[in-house]
């Protein structure tokens, strides 16, 4: 039985303002979300780019592992397409478009 | 001379009584509340029947041939200071102290009122999102007083009575920083004690306590 407690999201790129991309924000297009109210149950969440690289590194609460996390943060909607806009602590990098990244179900409202 | 300021006084009083009122109202506590009744004069109360009347002036005695034979010196003089707005409160974190007791309202972050959602009551069954039991449910005893982890749990709409249970007083934040594992251990026991009746008395409880969540394909976070 899976332990998922998290959404399943894909980084479908960056902000965009009319020419060029900002970086600084990303969009997330939700898996199980396809209307506007479902973005709203969203908003706040937390989220997490999660990665594994060669070299172990300390990890809170457990052995030092190759996983590595970049935490971000569901700031709003995206328009009326069912996106949302993260903030992440560093920006995503740019190979990740297209992969997966992680919604957590905290802080939560329930 | 002693009592006097170098710089130049802006009220007229002439006298050195006066200036030591001060610079910016420092040395009298009462000043400094901006709601501080002016007391200039005597307070004329609404009720007749109060005869009491605040003795708001003082007459004294001045030296010198031509300067008339008293003077009457107020004794609660007007702040020369009030707040542009009604006194803040403020966010005293718990290193600061202030030394001067001003009857400021403080209301540092050990004293915020936490407030709770009103999903989650003693009884509710919560399921942990994040840590090393994400996943568990667990029964909801009771909030400590600093709030933690509250968000980092959903509220089940399943809930058990536990009104009856009495749960030990000194269960509180600071017992739970320390490890002191006889104590835990004998507290634990006195608690579980009391609920794992009532878990076994309502239907399947049990079983679902058992249960770990988690999200499916089927079941997502906005449904």
């Amino acid at each position: 039985m899976s332990e998922r407690l998290w959404s399943k999201a894909i980084f479908v790129g960056y902000e965009w303002d009319l020419w060029s991309q900002r970086e600084h924000m990303a969009l997330l297009k939700i898996e199980g979300v396809f209307a506007p109210d479902g973005t709203e149950f969203c908003l706040g969440k937390r989220c997490a780019y999660v990665y594994k690289v060669k070299d172990n590194k300390v990890t809170p609460g457990g052995k030092p592992n190759k996983t590595r996390v970049i935490w971000g943060k569901i700031t709003c909607a995206h328009g009326t397409i069912v996106m949302v806009h993260v903030k992440f602590q560093r920006n995503l990098p740019a190979k990740v478009i297209g992969l997966r990244i992680r919604v957590m179900m905290y802080p939560s409202g329930i | 001379m002693a009592g006097e300021k170098a710089e130049k006084p802006d009220t007229k009083e002439k006298k050195p009584e006066a200036k030591k009122a001060d610079a910016g109202g420092k040395a009298k506590k009462g000043n400094l509340k901006a709601k501080t009744p002016k007391k200039g004069k005597p307070h004329c109360s609404r009720n007749p029947v109060l005869k009491e009347k605040v003795l708001a002036t003082v007459t004294k005695p001045v030296g010198g041939d031509k300067n008339g034979g008293t003077q009457v010196v107020k004794l609660h003089k007007m702040p020369r200071y009030y707040p542009t707005e009604d006194v803040p409160q403020k966010l005293l974190s718990h290193g600061k102290k202030k030394k001067k007791k001003k009857k400021k309202k403080k209301n540092p972050l050990s004293q915020h009122v936490r407030k709770l959602r009103a999903s989650i009551t003693p009884g509710t069954i919560l399921i942990i999102l994040t840590g090393h039991h994400r996943g568990t449910r667990v029964v909801f005893l009771k909030q400590l007083s600093n709030g933690l982890l509250l968000k980092f749990v959903i509220a089940t709409s399943t809930k058990i009575d536990i009104s009856s249970v009495k749960i030990p007083k000194h269960l509180i934040d600071a017992y739970f920083k320390k490890k002191k594992l006889q104590q835990h251990k004998v507290d634990q026991k006195a608690v579980d004690s009391q609920i794992l009746p009532k878990i076994k008395a309502a239907p399947q409880l049990q079983g679902y306590l058992h249960s770990v969540f988690s999200l499916t394909n089927e079941f997502t976070l906005t449904n």
